[in-house]
């Protein structure tokens, strides 16, 4: 894909702001999970979507996975691999809640920790949870496609390129 | 000229593989850390959620080791005579605001009924707002401990816990003043002082929460009467709407 110059040379650090925005996100949502697990058990159920017997194994992981993203992130390791993830998640988040409308459950997500209090008018909630996600989701999916950042552990391994340098290479190899 | 075109070309070639040596090198490494990285990463999930897992259990089994505490009617605190037609059953969180509320402006009416014969009520003690000092389990603990010792106190208990409510988010009443609630509501200070400082019936409020939990509730109050929630999934109901539950239940 041809990508104009001053777009290239700004992405790697719109990436760097996505990368920062996102594991901030998660430490926001996943610490106070991670922290009142009984609670996220309950925020899990209420979805009536795991299977009892895994609704324990699930509350505890999504935290803890939340974090290790947040880590992922913030650090700019594993770039691509961490938004892939991330994605993936906010698609489970936006069906989650999208059917939990659909389905008449008037929960609140607990997607920045459990409340336990009852919801007077879930629609509110659900479209701002929905429309949250799918921002969320935006970034995580520009993050997929153009991993390469700034202040980066994965530019300081060499996991990473940045774009331009990766298109030489391709012209370098391709030229016989 | 030809030779040295030759060359030119092996030389080109030479430095071409090397590149593509390098290359591959660099994705082997690449996919090396991100393999590593990630199979880190997978190992502390895995921890986490098997610990996780092992102390719910370890809970539980606390829980049956201390038992439940007596005078338990169907998972909770019964007021009133058990032959009343009409069965209110309470989730209640001592720390949850609109659970005060609730009981404002219903519990005059709830007592009327009870007192007439119309109504029981089962008070079930919920836990789902402990903060920091774990405030909603240490007050449904402290209210098992007052429904075992003399069940005859625990409606002047109940009623001394929310007009007495700390704020939410807050570091909740301390155990001592507990204790001091629970003799003023006629209970021996000793019959109830260690149960409420040790915690004894803290598993038990787990347990009985996770039943709220797994019965589909989500929130408290959460008001059933006759086995039938009242309200929307998301609304408390009014005085009106409980009072009408409650002589239909009574019929």
């Amino acid at each position: 894909m041809q990508i104009p110059t001053a777009l290239t040379a700004r992405l790697p650090w719109a990436a760097t702001a996505i990368r920062l925005g996102l594991g901030w996100v998660f430490v926001a949502a996943g610490w106070p999970k991670f922290t009142d697990p009984e609670g996220t058990v309950r925020s899990v159920r209420a979805f009536q979507l795991v299977p009892e017997t895994f609704v324990r194994p699930f509350a505890y992981a999504l935290p803890t996975l939340e974090l290790v993203l947040a880590a992922l992130l913030v650090l700019g390791l594993l770039t691509r691999l961490a938004a892939l993830v991330t994605a993936a998640l906010m698609v489970m988040f936006i069906v989650g809640i999208a059917t939990a409308w659909g389905r008449g459950l008037s929960i609140d997500c607990g997607c920045f920790g459990a409340t336990g209090t009852t919801v007077a008018d879930p629609v509110a909630g659900y479209v701002k949870d929905l429309l949250r996600d799918t921002a969320f989701l935006a970034g995580a999916l520009v993050l997929t496609w153009r991993p390469f950042s700034r202040l980066s552990l994965d530019a300081l391994l060499g996991l990473t390129h940045p774009p331009r340098a990766r298109e030489l290479v391709t012209i370098g190899a391709g030229d016989h | 000229m030809t030779n040295a075109r030759t060359a030119k070309t092996t030389r080109e070639k030479a430095a071409e593989l090397r590149a593509q040596a390098e290359r591959q090198e660099a994705r082997r490494r690449n996919l090396l850390i991100t393999a590593a990285v990630a199979a880190v990463i997978l190992i502390v999930i895995a921890a986490v959620v098997l610990v996780r897992v092992a102390s719910n259990d370890q809970k539980a089994k606390d829980a049956a080791l201390n038992g439940p505490p007596a005078n338990v009617v169907s998972g909770g605190f019964l007021v009133g005579n058990a032959n009343a037609k009409a069965t209110i059953e309470l989730y209640e969180d001592f720390q949850c605001p609109v659970c005060k509320a609730f009981e404002s402006a219903n519990g005059a009416a709830i007592k009327a009924w009870v007192a007439a014969g119309t109504a029981k009520v089962i008070y079930h003690p919920v836990a789902i707002l402990d903060a920091d000092t774990k405030y909603s389990t240490r007050s449904a603990n402290a209210a098992a401990a007052v429904q075992n010792a003399d069940p005859k106190a625990f409606q002047a208990f109940h009623d001394l816990l929310y007009t007495n409510q700390p704020a939410e988010g807050g570091s909740g009443l301390p155990d001592s003043q507990l204790i001091d609630y629970a003799v003023q509501a006629g209970v021996a200070k000793a019959s109830i002082e260690p149960a409420i400082t040790s915690q004894k019936y803290a598993g038990w409020v787990g347990l009985q929460t996770d039943d709220f939990s797994q019965k589909g509730f989500t929130g408290t109050p959460s008001v059933v009467v006759n086995g039938k929630k009242l309200g929307t999934a998301s609304t408390i109901p009014s005085p009106t709407d409980l009072k009408a539950a409650v002589e239909a239940a009574a019929k």
